[in-house]
């Protein structure tokens, strides 16, 4: 698309709004992005590109993953724009492009790097037309964007263009599907020899063939529909990796790219985080790192603090885990995660939509997706939920076989760490949402306040 | 004799964690029997009645496979739901029964017409929205997140009448349709957990009137809290 006038006034008028946020010492808005968008539909269609743009986008993962990506990068001296501090939306990308050009919309840098919300590739995708793009995952979301993961897929195929070159997760089928005729490379996990099956998940959305229809058979089924699977009927499998995860250990994973094999540092065992890792290192092997550049770089990377954080208090732990309110699919993971950490544990949810909790009745159907049955387990000595919502939770850990003396709810968010009786727990989990981190941080002090109280158990 | 609650499809049909309303029913009915029915298999309701028969929200392309699956079965839906046999659909699963599904492109997916009912998709503009209904004098909260509108032909009965929210269309003064113990809503998710009076009048239909909802204190508080808080903050 070339430029125009009213591409012309656009980018003015965005830039102007830059110069203004940084006289009120503002920055990391979307305001600039959604005034050039305002003003001029196709902004980004016609915003002059950087010679390579990488994209990070999928269901699940695509922040944390594009945070490592970041930080390798930037470890090894590149120079990128990307929209870290911003949103992973239209507005968001343009704001960074605006922020990185000069007054005509030149591009200062000659590599972008983008997280990219699947549901908008309308919006960003086929303008900005990404060189490689890594999709994480494609799992059931919030209802309301996301209405089901085949609409993503669809929004996916139409959206991306055939001229990217991909990189998937061939443990997901309906990920390594996407986009048949394009040019891909692979990432998986070989089956561990100590893998256990996890059980049943209310979520799966890939029991049939995608090509046949017939149910499939797994391999290895590790959650969801996440795991190596094989058609009956028309020998559909998943695909090979060229980015393997041979050995998967404590704190490090053995993989293999391009016939070298490296070890990579994992800051724990939690398969989620295996996979971003190694999604990471796929994209920025395809991207033309060499495999012992990435390995030494990721040795400096961490989980985003944000996401995921342990503190330890009298030989107990008290541990900030995202959850992200309406997605069954990241609850469902957290919940295992606390049922999988060893000891005793007591978890604090705060899944409301912030939102929501404020202005309607969220649409709790959600709640029925996610594995609540996780918490069911003789380890969690209490759940305590709390929020507009929490009748409705406490219903959801009841049908979920959760004893109701294991069971504590209320409205009062800031009242939780009030209801947790620590007794045998050796840790206490707040699962909490994107919107609702600083409540989680003044709840974790409580909680620390009661550990100090208590003393160690010792 | 056991009662029989046939899922038809839950390997597609369930996308917002409707399953629940069958499992629901199972708390309630410890004694029923549930038969999950995939698309590769034979519906149980072809050769017995069954007590309930089920049937969730679904893609867009699994709602063909389903019509195609259901219409060799078409007689003897009709047949059933003559008979008074207790139907519960929800989501779009209503329109699998309808007359029609128009496309974008103007296209007309034939459905099992069994209920008077039209749909129209719009892909791109996916409706959300909390429903707030009369069933039987009680209230009944929902929600409804899809891409299609539904036109209801002259003199089909509406399940639940609209006291706040869109019924089958923005006009709508009815959600839902009704023919016998057949009941179609797109109140999509966990409608009977979430709706103790209405559950219980679905098991009425079923021939278990007598039955006991499972979680009662904590359903109805639950519900009462929902209700609430839609009149304070929606309402």
């Amino acid at each position: 698309m070339k430029r125009n006038l009213r591409f012309t006034l656009a980018l003015l008028a965005a830039k102007l709004s830059v110069f203004c946020l940084r006289l009120i010492g503002r920055k990391g808005t979307n305001l600039p992005g959604g005034i050039a968008i305002f003003l001029c539909k196709d902004f980004l269609g016609r915003m002059p590109r950087p010679e390579t743009i990488v994209g990070i986008t999928g269901t699940n993962g695509k922040t944390t993953v594009a945070n490592m990506v970041e930080d390798v990068l930037e470890r090894l001296g590149y120079d990128f724009v990307c929209n870290r501090t911003g949103s992973n939306v239209d507005t968001g990308v343009a704001s960074a492009l605006i922020a990185s050009s000069t007054l005509w919309g030149k591009p200062k840098k000659r590599l972008a790097v983008f997280e990219l919300d699947e549901r908008s590739a309308n919006l960003t995708m086929s303008y900005i037309k990404p060189d490689l793009l890594l999709v994480t995952n494609i799992f059931r979301d919030s209802y309301k964007r996301n209405a089901h993961p085949e609409f993503i897929v669809d929004i996916l195929n139409r959206f991306v263009p055939d001229s990217t070159r991909l990189v998937l997760n061939a443990d997901d089928l309906m990920c390594a599907s996407l986009k048949p005729g394009s040019v891909r490379s692979y990432f998986s996990i070989d089956p561990q020899p100590e893998e256990e099956p996890s059980g049943e998940n209310i979520v799966q959305d890939v029991r049939a063939c995608p090509k046949c229809g017939a149910l499939l058979e797994w391999e290895t089924r590790r959650y969801h529909h996440i795991g190596r699977a094989r058609c009956p009927q028309c020998g559909l499998s998943s695909p090979q990796g060229e980015c393997r995860a041979a050995e998967v250990g404590e704190r490090d994973m053995l993989v293999e790219m391009g016939g070298e094999a490296v070890r990579l540092p994992l800051s724990n065992r939690s398969m989620i985080n295996v996979y971003n890792s190694l999604a990471a290192a796929a994209l920025l092997y395809a991207f033309g790192l060499a495999p012992e550049k990435i390995a030494g770089a990721m040795a400096h990377t961490a989980i985003s603090a944000s996401r995921y954080l342990e503190e330890e208090v009298n030989s107990r732990k008290v541990i900030l885990h995202l959850a992200k309110g309406q997605n069954p699919v990241a609850c469902s993971r957290a919940f295992q995660n606390i049922r999988d950490y060893p000891g005793k544990k007591a978890a604090i949810l705060f899944l409301d939509d912030y939102f929501d909790a404020m202005h309607t009745v969220e649409n709790i159907s959600w709640l029925y997706d996610a594995d609540f049955e996780f918490l069911a387990d003789d380890s969690v000595t209490q759940v305590v939920a709390a929020g507009a919502r929490h009748w409705d939770v406490y219903l959801r850990l009841l049908m979920a076989g959760a004893k109701e003396e294991r069971l504590a709810h209320l409205p009062e968010t800031e009242e939780a760490a009030g209801a947790l009786r620590l007794g045998e727990a050796d840790a206490v989990f707040i699962l909490y949402d994107v919107y609702t981190i600083g409540l989680a941080n003044r709840v974790k002090e409580q909680v620390k306040e009661l550990m100090k109280k208590e003393g160690s158990r010792g | 004799m056991s009662m029989t609650i046939e899922a038809l499809f839950p390997e597609k049909c369930n996308l917002f964690g409707d399953l629940f309303n069958v499992k629901y029913l199972q708390k309630c009915l410890p004694d029923a029997r549930r038969v999950d029915t995939p698309l590769t298999g034979e519906p149980v309701f072809a050769g017995q009645r069954v007590d309930l028969v089920y049937l969730g929200p679904m893609s867009e392309r699994t709602q063909e496979q389903v019509i195609a699956k259901l219409r060799p079965y078409r007689e003897r839906l009709d047949q059933l739901i003559e008979e008074g046999a207790a139907f519960l659909l929800t989501g779009n699963a209503v329109e699998v029964f309808g007359r029609w599904i128009e496309r974008e492109n103007g296209e007309r997916l034939q459905g099992l017409g069994l209920l008077p009912l039209t749909a129209k998709q719009d892909m791109m503009h996916r409706h959300n929205s909390v429903f707030l209904g009369q069933w039987q004098g009680q209230e009944v909260i929902g929600f409804k997140s899809q891409f299609t509108m539904a036109w209801p032909e002259e003199g089909a009965q509406g399940l639940f009448s609209v006291t706040k929210g869109v019924g089958l269309n923005k006009t709508c003064g009815f959600e839902g349709l009704r023919q016998g113990n057949l009941f179609a809503t797109y109140l999509l998710g966990p409608v009977l957990p979430l709706n103790p009076c209405f559950a219980k009048s679905l098991l009425g239909a079923m021939g278990a009137p007598e039955a006991e909802l499972a979680f009662a204190p904590a359903a109805e508080a639950a519900y009462a809290q929902r209700v609430k808080d839609f009149h304070e903050k929606i309402g």
